[in-house]
C-alpha cells in the first residue's frame, strides 16, 4: 500500500492539525450525508410539501399530516389508517413467532442431539433466499388445489384469497424465511451460559421448565432484548410477502402501508411524493416509538 | 439417574428438531420436483407430489427465451451488486471503525455520538428523497443505485470498533515507537486481527444486499439491469398461469445462494455468532 510519505513523518505531527483521521473517516462521512442525513432532511421537508417527484416542491404546512390522521372523507386517510393498522397487525402477529420458534430451535440444537449441525444448516438456510422467490414457493405450497397444504388437511381453503387465513399464511412465510439470524444469536448466548449453573438447580431439584425460566431466559436476555428490537423494526418494514402472496386482499386486510407509500411515490400515475413522505414519516415515528417502549419495558423488567 | 434425564432430553429435543426441520424441508422440495412437471399435468390431475413425467422445459423455456426473461442477466446483475456492495462496505467501514476506536482527533466524540443517534431514524423516512438523490445523480438503472446507499449505515462501524477495543493498545504503541504512522498501523497491526468481525459485516452485508427488495424494485426499471429479486416478481406477473415454470425460476434463482452455503456455511453460522457478545 502507497503510503504519502509526509503522512508517516513523525514530524508532521504536532505543528499544526493532523488531518489523518480525516481521511479514514471522509469515505463513510460522505456517502452517510449524501445518502442518509440529506434524504431523512429532505424527507421531512417535503412531507410538508405537495411534490410531485418532478417539479418544485411547494410549501403546504401540516396540511398533509391533517389529510392522513384527521381527514376522514379523504381517501389517503383511509389508505394510511388501513395501511399502518394492517402493518400493526403483522408486528403483533409475526414478532412472537420470530422471537419464540427461534429460541425453541436454540435451546433443542444446545443439547447436541443428532444431526444438530445439519438441523442448523436447515434452518438458517431459506434466510439466503430473495423474498420473491420465497413466495413463489409458498404460493404453490397454499395453492387452493394443487398445494400440499390444502391436500395433508384434506380442505380447500382459499389460503392467500381469505382471512384470517391470508395472514396466517404470511406469518407462515416471513417465520420460515426469517428466523435463521435470532436462532444462531440465541445458540451463541446459550453456549455463553456456564454449565454449573445448570448443575447447581438441578441439585436443588429444578425441572427443565423451571431451569428455562430461572436460568437460560434471564442469561440471556440482553440478546433478547436486542433480537426483539431489530426484529421489530424489520417487521415494520413488511413489503414483499403481502405483495406478492395476496396483493394486498382479500378487500385490502393484509395491505401494509409501505404498499401505499411505494405506490402513491413511485407507482403509476402522477407521484403524490409529499403525502406519500408523510406517511413515511408518521411510519418511522411509530417504529421510534414502539422501539422505545420495548426498550424501556424489556430493560426494567427484573 | 442424571444421565437418564439427559439422554431423554436429548431425545425430545431431537423429534423436535426433526418435525421442524421436515416443515422446513418440505417447501423446498415441493418446489423442486414441481419444476420437473408438466404444466398440463400439474394444473389437472389432481395432488401428486412427485412428477408423472420428468420433464426440464420450464428450465429450457426460461434460460433460452432470453429477452423478456433474462434470468442470467438478472442473477448476475444481483451478483454484481451484492460483492461489490460488500467490498465497498468493508473498505469503507473499516476504515471509519479505526479513526473512531483509535485515533484522537478534535470532534471524533461528538461524530460518533451523532452517528449513533441517527441509527434511531428508521430508513423508510428517507426512501423518496433517496430516489431523487440517485435520480439527478443520473444512476436509475445503474448499479451504483443498489451499491452504494447501503454503505452509509453506521451499525457496522459500532459492530467493529467494539471488536476492535478488544485488541490491546500495547500494539499500536509498540508499533508507532518502531515509526509506523496511522496508515502503516491500520494496515499492519489491525487490519489483520479484524478478520473475524469483518467476516460478519460482509455475510450481513452480502445477503442484505442479495435480499432487497423495495428498493431495487424503484430504482430499477431496465428489465435488462435489474437483480434477481426483482426480475422474479416481474417473473411471478408473467407467468401466473404457469406455475412450474415459476418455480423453475424460484429453484434457479435459489441454486448459487445454496451452493454458496454449501461451502461457506461454517462462516455463516460462526461468525454471525460473534455479533451475539453484543448486548441490548
Amino acid at each position: 500500500m502507497e503510503v504519502p510519505a509526509k503522512l508517516l513523518d513523525p514530524k508532521s505531527k504536532g505543528k499544526s492539525v493532523n488531518w489523518t483521521p480525516w481521511v479514514f473517516i471522509t469515505p463513510h462521512l460522505l456517502i452517510f450525508s449524501i445518502f442518509f442525513l440529506v434524504p431523512i432532511l429532505f424527507g421531512i421537508y417535503i412531507s410538508f410539501t405537495n411534490w410531485d417527484l418532478i417539479g418544485k416542491p411547494e410549501f403546504v404546512g401540516l396540511a398533509n399530516y391533517k389529510e392522513l390522521l384527521f381527514q376522514e372523507d379523504s381517501s389517503f386517510y383511509t389508505q394510511f389508517h388501513n395501511g399502518l393498522k394492517n402493518t400493526f397487525i403483522f408486528v403483533i402477529l409475526s414478532v412472537p413467532f420470530c422471537i419464540i420458534i427461534p429460541l425453541l430451535l436454540a435451546t433443542a440444537l444446545n443439547a447436541k442431539p443428532r444431526f444438530h449441525k445439519i438441523y442448523q444448516s436447515i434452518f438458517y438456510l431459506p434466510t439466503l433466499f430473495s423474498i420473491s422467490a420465497v413466495v413463489i414457493i409458498w404460493t404453490l405450497m397454499f395453492n387452493v388445489n394443487q398445494g400440499p397444504i390444502n391436500h395433508l388437511l384434506g380442505q380447500s381453503i382459499l389460503w392467500t384469497g381469505s382471512q384470517p387465513y391470508a395472514w396466517a399464511a404470511i406469518v407462515i412465510v416471513t417465520v420460515w424465511w426469517g428466523i435463521g439470524g435470532n436462532m444462531i444469536i440465541y445458540q451463541a448466548a446459550l453456549n455463553g451460559i456456564p454449565k454449573d449453573y445448570y448443575e447447581a438447580a438441578s441439585i436443588d431439584g429444578a425441572n427443565g421448565f423451571q431451569k428455562f425460566f430461572k436460568i437460560t431466559l434471564p442469561s440471556i436476555r440482553g440478546q433478547i432484548l436486542y433480537t426483539v428490537v431489530i426484529t421489530t423494526i424489520a417487521q415494520f418494514n413488511i413489503y414483499g410477502q403481502p405483495l406478492m402472496l395476496t396483493g394486498g386482499g382479500p378487500a385490502n386486510s393484509t395491505r401494509v402501508l409501505l404498499m401505499d407509500i411505494q405506490q402513491n411515490a413511485f407507482g403509476s400515475g402522477q407521484s403524490i411524493a409529499g403525502i406519500a413522505s408523510a406517511m413515511a414519516i408518521l411510519l418511522g415515528v411509530c417504529i421510534m416509538i414502539v422501539s422505545f417502549i420495548q426498550f424501556l419495558f424489556l430493560r426494567n423488567k427484573e | 439417574m442424571k444421565n437418564k434425564w439427559l439422554s431423554f432430553s436429548k431425545l425430545v429435543a431431537f423429534l423436535f428438531l426433526l418435525v421442524m426441520a421436515i416443515i422446513w424441508v418440505v417447501p423446498l422440495a415441493w418446489g423442486l420436483v414441481t419444476s420437473f412437471k408438466d404444466n398440463m399435468e400439474f394444473q389437472t390431475m389432481g395432488f401428486k407430489f412427485l412428477p408423472v413425467e420428468w420433464i426440464t422445459t420450464n428450465y429450457t423455456s426460461l434460460l433460452v427465451d432470453n429477452y423478456s426473461t433474462p434470468l442470467l442477466h438478472w442473477f448476475s446483475n444481483s451478483l454484481i451488486i451484492s460483492v461489490f456492495h460488500t467490498l465497498l462496505v468493508l473498505v469503507v467501514v473499516s476504515l471509519a471503525a479505526f479513526a473512531y476506536g483509535r485515533l484522537r482527533f478534535k470532534g471524533r466524540n461528538i461524530i460518533f455520538t451523532f452517528l449513533l443517534a441517527t441509527m434511531m431514524f428508521p430508513g423508510v423516512v428517507n426512501l423518496i428523497p433517496l430516489y431523487k438523490i440517485i435520480d439527478s445523480l443520473g444512476w436509475v438503472n445503474s448499479y451504483l443505485a443498489a451499491i452504494v446507499p447501503g454503505a452509509a449505515g453506521v451499525f457496522n462501524i459500532f459492530l467493529v470498533r467494539q471488536f476492535m477495543a478488544n485488541i490491546p493498545i500495547e500494539y499500536d504503541e509498540a508499533a508507532r515507537v518502531d515509526g509506523a504512522g496511522d496508515f502503516r498501523i491500520f494496515f499492519k497491526v489491525i487490519l489483520p486481527q479484524l478478520r473475524p468481525i469483518l467476516m460478519v459485516v460482509a455475510l450481513f452485508s452480502f445477503t442484505g444486499s442479495w435480499n432487497d427488495f423495495l428498493w431495487p424494485s424503484i430504482v430499477f426499471n431496465d428489465i435488462e439491469k435489474m437483480p434477481i429479486t426483482s426480475g422474479l416478481q416481474l417473473l411471478q406477473g408473467m407467468y401466473i398461469a404457469q406455475p412450474t415454470i415459476l418455480m423453475a425460476g424460484a429453484i434457479i434463482a435459489i441454486i448459487p445462494t445454496f451452493i454458496i452455503y454449501l461451502f461457506a456455511q461454517k462462516y455463516f453460522l460462526q461468525s454471525m455468532s460473534l455479533s451475539a457478545g453484543i448486548k441490548g
